[in-house]
């Protein structure tokens, strides 16, 4: 809630002149019933017409006047509420992408996005219409009593006399409204999720026809949502009726009592048609005050939610010396492993986890004592088996995780010491599963770089060997693929990928097994122009075929977490240990017999 | 002007169709929703007595000083008012129960045609886009119903009767008490079709919002890791900005509309009393008719008031009920046939008949593909990346239909299969490896209840997957995240592979099923795949020759041609495309590399 007023107090010149509007239209709309008075008072005594007109055309008067200020006040808060929200999008959006991957892994994305459009909403719901009314209520009650008093304070009382109970009810239902109405946010979460995963895992459903598989997770979830929604509704609905009645007991006490005080002759018909008024203007606030609410609970449970993402700091930040003591200095490329230890974070979803603190214990080690060098521009691969642990090495390059021990150096300089944007500017990184966004070829391409002409594009797509299938495609570069890159073969996929990467033109590139999809042909094209293009590079290769790192200036044999072996390709041929287990069927034998 | 209102009227009719639609979700339930109707008028008629009886009391009670008299009143007036509350509150029960219900219904229908849809149109639209269709667009209809649709009949009904009301009252002073309905309803009016087209820009925007946020956080590693969230905020906050300007807009509509109704209820208000005031000194109205009149146009202008946000969320809901229906409306192009083929075996022939396949029309991406597989027979597709080999499996599982030419299964067109009998039968590994969130056991069944543990650990084990399940700390029943997230590439090619294995299928087809687990591991799964394939028939996609060798036959694609067919030793000896390959993988090993080999191969022959 703190954050909620830090934005509310940000905001507060632009709510200060609303709520002066607010408060000029509550006076003027008060002063309505009673000039209404007035007049029939002068009705009912027979006064000169002319003396009721003047009445009447203040009456016009205040009225347009009012409506002005009104809808001054009503545009200034609403757009505050707007431009809360949207700063609040801003915020939370930028905030996700300092959070880290291992976040990413452990929150569905459904999930957020359910908290980034749903929650949202509801905060804002709360800081425009509810911040109206939670000014108006009181202003209204605050002036209506002090006209109503002054004409009779007993009836007055009496019919005030419901609202106090109103409120005890209204108190007493708001914890289960808090309650079922985060139930339904979350079950709308859940909804988002697993339509967002079902989506997504279609093809797999589809080719195991387990279409009702998925058709009863989905139900159940429904099912559920349903009965949350009913109970919610239960509750929600008494609201209105309730504030109605009571508004309506009101003016019963006053045509009552009202009515036999007029009779005694204690009060003019005048007076009474003022009551009424005066209780018809509080009716309005004090039926938004039941539905204010459930809005405030609402914008709570909403605020509570969006809290969560707030309170993960992102644990990958800037090194401390920023960049700045060795700005205007070109990375070469040296890459060096120290004792690197390290463990995934562990999922704090299983018992034994430590969930929120902040400091997540570490799970089962991943990497053991990781130590080697590579000598700036030179070309190593790394091999081993799945599981091995060779992506998580290069994903540590880039800082996607931090080490858990150890250090890793860039030029000799601990990793952790470069500003984030520097590190990874200087690596090219083409991921093991290659992930393109939803747009032109050319922009994919592009995507570190998107001020370059098409020419360097198209550079880059002829090294990675895919620029003739792209011109092949009748949009040639200006093709729009699917989500993901779903309208691509895999291989097309894995080249655009390397393109990408090639052409944010880094002193480092890093390839985990980029090339698996494409056939060994053209795999022997792409790593043919790379020697050639790419001799000041410092690369990072991972691979399962021997014809793709057999030219590494060395390779580092990992298994199970630990460098088994390093050499040249004919050192470990010639060693004959884990790396000729490993390719024993790929050629090995031939080149074996040949020795 | 002409055409503005031309446009409302098939607006008025386009709607009436949508409602239309949307009663046939209400009509399960309509005996509660009769209910609800039924409370409507009867809350409009304990609203209307109210004044009414006001009237009454000031007229015949209170200026004749009957005391007793106005006891009654107020116990009817009493009446009244429990009777709006009971109503009210029935109503709203009532209809918030046929909502939800119905509403859980649509989504049910929404989720099951999704599921139908061709793979073409998942290609074209986001997932995010999808989301939103099944939730926020369903909540805005629950929204309409919960804010009171239905009550803006109830509000109707009031506003007439509250007019016949005062004309049966007091003509004259009617007519002038409501002089400024005219102006009013066109004012109205004017809101209602800005405010249409300002609705839909905005949820226009924010489906933008929606789809850009899903895809950026799904490719989040790729932002970080290019260093590129500048870039990526720039691009949210255009969404975002966008968003807030449209609804500006309609706040300004919005907040004028409420302020001119405001003004123009105390005006009306106003212009009674100056009217009024000369007929009472005349004797011609009585004070009490003043009285009641003050009140009715209070509780006329309560719905007016309403009326803008009601409308708001009322639009808001016809363009959702819109967009739902036309997700609901996208055709399934893939369907069974009626009378269907439905086997008890499947031996597990293939034959491919002159097929042509285009996923855009006329962009061929197979090209008169003809082959047979005999049951049993297991096959290597071979070919440059993007030559079609992907294709071909997904044809096979009838994922699209082909253009020209026939794919039969054991002699039947697969077009005249039982589509799931035919997908039960077909088991691929896709290319496209994909985890759900759940545990390995469940990724491996599929929620299949009637495969036992021991069945997976059996499919994993023929996999070499069984090694790493048990090293997870919690095994079969390790947590896996969103796309399996928290396993290495290979690990989850696995278990797509196991997953088909416990399936059993009669054709199993490979795509690449083992690219990115290392060769020892994939030498050991071949040896326990080959007798698995002994009695079915295999389709097995790779780049690899250590796996394509052990195929009874190879087929070599090309730029969607089938160039050559035969075993291995047949195809070296032809000397062709495949041979040629083959030379430059052995070729490069055994460290006599040509030149010329570094050169385009396939696309000079
Ligand atoms: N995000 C993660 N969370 C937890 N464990 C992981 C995660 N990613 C990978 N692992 C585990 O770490 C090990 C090494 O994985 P990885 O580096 O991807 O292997 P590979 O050598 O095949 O690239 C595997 O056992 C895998 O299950
Ligand atoms: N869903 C799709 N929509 C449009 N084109 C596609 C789609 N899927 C694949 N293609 C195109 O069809 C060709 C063949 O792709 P594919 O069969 O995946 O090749 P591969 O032989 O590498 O598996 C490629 O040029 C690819 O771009
Ligand atoms: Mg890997
Ligand atoms: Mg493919």
């Amino acid at each position: 809630m703190q954050r909620l007023w830090g934005y509310i107090y940000q905001y507060r010149y632009r709510y200060m002149r609303g709520i002066a509007c607010l408060v000029m239209t509550a006076t003027l709309a008060m002063s309505i019933p009673w000039l209404l008075k007035q007049a029939v008072e002068g009705i009912e005594h027979g006064r000169p017409v002319r003396e009721i007109v003047s009445t009447v055309l203040l009456i016009i008067g205040i009225a347009l006047l009012q409506g002005v200020v009104r809808s001054f006040s009503r545009f200034l808060i609403f757009n505050v509420g707007r431009d809360i929200e949207y700063q609040l999008r801003n915020e939370l959006f930028a905030h996700l992408q300092t959070l880290s991957l291992s976040y990413y892994q452990r929150q569905p994305i459904g999930d957020l996005m359910s908290r980034l459009v749903n929650d949202v909403t509801a905060v804002r719901l709360l800081l425009g219409l509810g911040i109206i009314n939670i000014l108006n209520t009181p202003l209204y009650y605050v002036y209506a009593m002090a006209a109503m008093l002054a004409m009779d304070p007993i009836l007055t009382l009496l019919a005030i006399a419901p609202y106090p109970f109103m409120f005890l009810v209204v108190r007493a239902m708001s914890r289960q409204l808090m309650e079922r109405t985060l139930n339904v946010q979350a079950g709308l979460a859940d909804l988002s999720s697993r339509v967002q995963e079902s989506v997504s895992g279609m093809p797999v459903i589809r080719a195991y026809v387990r279409e009702a598989w998925q058709n009863g997770v989905f139900g159940g979830l429904n099912e559920r949502f349903k009965t949350e929604n009913i109970a919610l509704a239960r509750l929600r609905g008494l609201f209105p009726p309730l504030m109605k009645g009571i508004s309506g007991t009101g003016l019963l006490v006053v045509l009552w009592y009202g009515g036999s005080q007029v009779i005694a002759g204690r009060l003019s018909l005048g007076d009474l048609v003022a009551f009424m008024g005066y209780l018809h203007l509080l009716a309005w606030p004090t039926m938004a005050m039941g539905w204010l609410i459930s809005l405030y609970q609402r914008g709570k449970a909403a605020m509570q939610r969006l809290e969560v993402i707030w309170q993960t700091r992102p644990d990958i930040v800037d090194g401390r010396e920023n960049g700045a003591s060795r700005s205007g200095q070109t990375v070469r490329g040296e890459i060096g492993f120290r004792h690197v230890d390290f463990a995934y974070p562990l999922d704090d979803r299983r018992p034994g986890g430590e969930a929120g603190n902040g400091h997540v214990p570490d799970g089962r080690t991943v990497l053991h004592d990781i130590t080697f060098t590579v000598p700036a521009g030179k070309t190593v691969g790394i091999v081993g088996r799945m599981g091995a642990g060779k992506s998580t090495l290069v994903h540590l390059l880039p800082r996607l995780f931090d080490v858990t021990r150890g250090a890793i150096t860039i030029d000799g300089r601990d990793i952790r010491l470069f500003s984030l944007a520097e590190l990874r500017r200087c690596i090219g990184f083409v991921p093991q599963d290659p992930f393109l966004f939803s747009a032109r070829i050319e922009d994919n391409i592009a995507f570190s770089q998107p001020e370059v002409d098409g020419g360097d594009v198209r550079r880059t797509a002829v090294l990675a060997s895919v620029d003739g299938e792209i011109e092949d495609f009748p949009k040639g570069y200006e093709t729009v693929i699917g989500e993901r890159g779903m309208t691509l073969s895999g291989g097309q996929k894995q080249r655009l990928t390397l393109s990408r990467a090639l052409l944010a033109d880094t002193p480092i590139l890093v390839l985990d097994c980029a090339l698996s999809s494409v056939d060994v042909t053209t795999e022997g094209k792409i790593l043919q122009a790379l020697r050639t293009s790419t001799t000041e590079k410092t690369v990072l290769i991972i691979s399962h075929r021997v014809s793709a790192i057999r030219d590494a200036d060395f390779i580092v044999v990992l298994d199970a977490g630990r460098i088994v072996e390093m050499g040249t390709h004919t050192e470990l041929v010639e060693r004959g240990s884990m790396y000729t287990e490993l390719f024993q069927d790929q050629a090995l034998e031939e080149e074996l017999a040949e020795l | 002007m002409n055409q503005g209102q031309d446009e409302a009227a098939l607006g008025k009719t386009y709607d009436l169709a949508l409602l239309r639609r949307l009663w046939v979700y209400i009509r399960p339930y309509r005996a509660t929703f009769i209910v609800a109707v039924v409370c409507l008028p009867l809350t409009s008629a304990c609203l209307l007595a109210q004044p009414y009886l006001l009237k009454l009391g000031v007229d015949w009670y209170i200026e004749q000083g009957d005391a007793a008299g106005l006891t009654r009143i107020g116990l009817l007036f009493a009446a009244a008012l429990l009777g709006e509350f009971l109503f009210f509150y029935a109503q709203f029960q009532a209809t918030m129960l046929v909502a939800q219900r119905s509403l859980a219904d649509l989504r049910r229908d929404l989720f099951t045609h999704v599921q139908e849809l061709p793979a073409s149109f998942f290609e074209r639209t986001p997932v995010g886009r999808l989301v939103t269709r099944l939730t926020t667009d369903v909540d805005a209809i629950n929204e309409a119903f919960s804010a009171g649709t239905l009550t803006i009949f109830m509000d109707i009904l009031t506003l007439v009767g509250i007019v016949v009301i005062m004309l049966s009252i007091d003509f004259h002073l009617a007519v002038v008490t409501l002089a400024l309905l005219p102006p009013l309803l066109l004012i109205l009016n004017f809101f209602r079709t800005r405010t249409r087209v300002t609705y839909r820009t905005i949820r226009e925007r924010l489906a933008r919002i929606n789809a850009f946020l899903q895809e950026t956080l799904s490719g989040i590693m790729v932002v970080q890791v290019f260093a590129q969230e500048r870039k990526m905020f720039a691009e949210f906050e255009q969404r975002n900005r966008a968003h807030r300007d449209a609804n500006h807009l309609s706040n300004m509509y919005e907040a004028s509309l409420f302020s001119i109704v405001e003004a123009l209820s105390i005006i009306s208000i106003a212009l009674m009393l100056w009217y009024g005031a000369g007929q009472v000194g005349q004797g011609l109205v009585a004070l009490g008719t003043l009285v009641a009149f003050i009140e009715y146009l209070q509780k006329f202008f309560v719905p007016i008031r309403e009326f803008s946000t009601k409308y708001t969320t009322m639009q808001t809901a016809m363009t959702a009920v819109e967009r739902v229906f036309q997700l609901l409306d996208t055709p399934v192009t893939i369907t069974s046939p009626p009378a269907a083929h439905r086997p008890h075996e499947v031996a597990g022939r293939i034959d491919f008949e002159h097929v042509w396949f285009a996923y855009n029309e006329e962009e061929w991406v197979l090209r008169d593909v003809s082959f047979s597989v005999a049951p049993g027979e297991s096959i290597a597709l071979v070919g440059a990346t993007g030559a079609g080999k992907t294709t071909i499996s997904k044809l096979l599982n009838r994922f699209y239909d082909i253009q020209r030419g026939r794919i039969l299964v054991d002699g039947v067109d697969i077009r005249e299969w039982d589509m799931h009998a035919l997908r039960r039968r077909v088991g691929v590994v896709l290319q496209d490896v994909f985890l759900f969130v759940g545990d390995v056991a469940t990724n491996l069944s599929l929620g299949r209840t009637d495969l036992t543990p021991d069945d997976l650990r059996q499919a994993a084990r023929h996999v070499n997957a069984e090694g790493f399940i048990r090293e997870l700390p919690g095994g079969y029943h390790e947590h896996l995240h969103e796309r399996g997230a928290n396993l290495s590439a290979g690990q989850r090619q696995l278990l797509s592979f196991a997953r088909a294995l416990a399936y059993d299928p009669a054709i199993l087809v490979l795509d690449e099923a083992t690219s990115s687990v290392d060769p020892e591991t994939e030498v050991l799964i071949q040896d326990a795949l080959t007798k698995l394939m002994q009695n079915r028939t295999t389709l097995v996609i790779a780049h690899r020759f250590s796996t394509i060798q052990n195929a009874d036959r190879i087929i070599v694609l090309h730029k969607g041609r089938l160039r050559e067919v035969g075993t291995h030793q047949a195809l070296i000896a032809q000397r062709g495309i495949y041979w040629r390959l083959y030379q430059l993988q052995y070729a490069h090993a055994a460290g006599t590399a040509p030149a010329h080999t570094d050169g385009p191969v396939l696309e000079e022959i």
